[in-house]
């Protein structure tokens, strides 16, 4: 939904905050409908695209479209509060207008992934980008093989999505592995107790027609890709969206890049190949 | 074509486009300090100097206003700004650097997503440049390819004369426009001779193999080498007239206020930094690093152009005296000495 007209690209739209879900004691998320009527029906977007959302008066922050392209009507962004944006944006209650400006950047290739077996792995404050894609794939079930969700955080309370996840866990055509790291778990912990990579090894998915999508924290990522490729998937097969500090959004303020790629352009979706390619320096 | 314009009818034609409602942008002195901005009239134009900043602010403020806000309860009103609202500028005397690094910012500003508040300012902006005369020892724009001479980014293109009038070359729709609307001030070019031009002494790069090196050197010791003492003031980055990173940010209160689009830089170190604390360049040199191959590789991978035009300002006003000039020297060496036998041949 680019738009080119000659328009000012930095004004965002307005939308109301219509619910709040608190995810753990710092993570929130708010769920979001245009005030716009024509753009309520109209926005459209893809599973991993991002957005710039304000706070009026504190700024603009970058997080991915949490919710699913297949649920329309409302957007949803998940945002852990740790400066001036989020503390403002968690002051906001409902009815109480913010600002969106997007979407942005590209996402994943959905259409690639039909008739194949789905592997997500995350970490953290970062199941969101996945978590769109998450319920884009569940909404359109019989489009895809077997569908695998390794899930970690450092501890019990860190899980966001704590609904989704029990319901995840409930259906019979999904897998979940939840997991929390060593020290992270209470006495009725339902889970296994481990850091991701290894959890992923244990649970060991087949490579085989399979795709996988990691997000997590650098260190998580950077464990995760070798016990991938033990697995046997190939680079082209690993897909994950990296996060760097942005501004505009729009491939002009040049904070973003990796290299000569900007992220808010050229991602932030890339496959493990692409990662791969790009100097260290992200 | 060319034209010739005595030193009085240039001063002329400024005033008289000022009187005619036109805002007219020039070096003036500004705290003490030559800065581009509008003139009142035409004899505060200060000529002899190189403006601090570069003319890209003409068109890319050091800040501007890029909406604003009003909150009403749980209502919030934005107004944007109209960019129609930007006046018809005539920016005088520009030197090359400036005006070439004009265009090579047109690609940033106007791929994709159109940036407005540049765009519609380059299309009511006409650019009058003006030939070098003098150089310093920080000026190296014929290392990086252009001139004194250079009219890219210019309109109208002014040399000066031994007899104190200008050689006047008319370089695109624009500039004949206005020559058309001033004709009375114009005459065909006479017997006075140019000035000499200025003679800037860094030897010319190979601005192909200096990308070739940057293209297989993202980790190298010269990045250590050359910028551990950078102090990550940003000065570098202000000056320049193509560096062109932003910040956009709120200023207001609670209930009102505007949002904000200011120059920013990569020297900083909380450019790049993200909320969790990760910083992909956390240490001084990958900051200094990154502005070295955004200018000379990445803005040419992505726009086939380089990021600088060799104005000198980010060695001139550098704390730690780092002269990229130098440095891309340096690099220039290091490229040709790794340039195969038989591989390609300087052009």
């Amino acid at each position: 939904m680019c738009d080119h007209t000659n328009r000012n690209i930095y004004l965002p739209h307005l939308v109301t905050v219509t619910d709040i879900i608190d995810e753990t004691p710092d993570v929130r998320t708010l769920r979001l409908v245009f005030q716009d009527e024509q753009l309520r029906g109209n926005f459209s977007f893809r599973a991993g695209q991002f957005a710039e959302y304000s706070a009026f008066g504190a700024g603009e922050s970058t997080f991915c479209i949490a919710s699913s392209p297949t649920r329309s009507g409302y957007i949803e962004c998940c945002f852990r509060s740790v400066g001036r944006v989020t503390e403002e944006l968690r002051r906001l209650e409902v009815g109480d207008t913010m600002g969106v400006r997007g979407p942005y950047g590209n996402s994943f290739p959905l259409e690639q992934f039909y008739g194949k077996n789905l592997v997500f792995v995350a970490g953290g404050i970062a199941l969101p980008p996945l978590r769109t894609l998450i319920w884009n794939c569940l909404d359109l079930r019989d489009r895809f093989g077997d569908i695998t969700i390794v899930y970690g955080a450092r501890t019990e309370a860190d899980l966001v999505y704590k609904r989704e996840l029990a319901e995840w866990q409930e259906r019979a055509d999904v897998r979940l592995v939840k997991t929390v790291d060593p020290g992270g778990s209470s006495p009725s912990w339902d889970g296994q107790v481990g850091f991701v990579p290894t959890v992923l090894g244990e649970a060991a998915p087949a490579a085989e027609n399979s795709i996988a999508l990691v997000c997590g924290p650098p260190v998580m990522i950077k464990f995760t890709l070798p016990v991938l490729e033990n697995l046997g998937f190939s680079d082209d097969q690993v897909y994950t969206t990296l996060e760097n500090r942005m501004k505009c959004g729009l491939g002009k303020c040049g904070r973003c890049n990796v290299g000569n790629v900007y992220v808010c352009k050229d991602g932030p979706v890339f496959t493990a190949r692409q990662v791969k390619g790009m100097p260290m320096e992200f | 074509m060319q034209k010739y314009l005595s030193r009085h009818n240039f001063y002329t034609l400024l005033d008289t486009l000022i009187s005619g409602g036109i805002r007219v942008v020039a070096p003036r002195m500004t705290a003490g300090i030559p800065l581009y901005g509008p003139l009142g009239e035409s004899v505060e134009m200060v000529l002899d100097q190189l403006p601090r900043r570069s003319a890209k602010e003409a068109f890319f403020p050091v800040c501007e206003d890029i909406m604003s806000y009003e909150k009403e309860g749980q209502q919030v009103r934005l107004t944007d700004v109209e960019p129609a609202s930007f006046p018809e500028t005539v920016l005088v005397g520009v030197r090359p650097c400036d005006a070439a690094a004009i265009p090579v910012l047109d690609g940033v500003f106007s791929w994709d997503y159109k940036d407005e508040f540049f765009l519609e300012r380059r299309r009511k902006t006409t650019v009058i440049g003006l030939a070098c005369t003098s150089a310093d020892d920080a000026c190296f724009c014929t290392a990086v390819g252009l001139s004194p001479a250079d009219t890219r980014g210019s309109d109208l293109f002014l040399t000066p004369l031994a007899d104190g009038g200008y050689l006047c070359d008319v370089c695109s729709d624009k500039g004949e426009a206005l020559v058309a609307d001033t004709i009375n001030l114009f005459s065909e070019p006479g017997s006075s001779t140019p000035l000499p031009l200025a003679a800037p002494s860094v030897p010319a790069f190979d601005l192909k193999k200096v990308k070739g090196w940057l293209d297989g050197h993202f980790e190298d010791p010269l990045w250590d080498g050359t910028a551990l003492r950078c102090v990550g003031c940003g000065a570098c980055a202000f000056v320049c007239p193509a560096c062109h990173c932003f910040d956009i940010v709120d200023e207001g209160t609670e209930k009102s206020g505007k949002r904000r689009k200011s120059w920013d830089a990569c020297g900083f170190w909380k450019f790049t930094h993200h909320a969790s604390g990760h910083n992909p360049r956390d240490k001084q040199p990958k900051r200094y690093r990154n502005r070295i191959m955004h200018k000379f590789k990445y803005y040419d991978d992505k726009f086939g152009q380089t990021l600088c035009t060799g104005c000198g300002r980010c060695v001139r006003i550098c704390p730690v005296g780092i002269d990229i000039a130098a440095i891309v020297t340096e690099i220039n060496g290091m490229a040709i000495e790794c340039t195969p036998a038989g591989g390609e041949t300087r052009s």
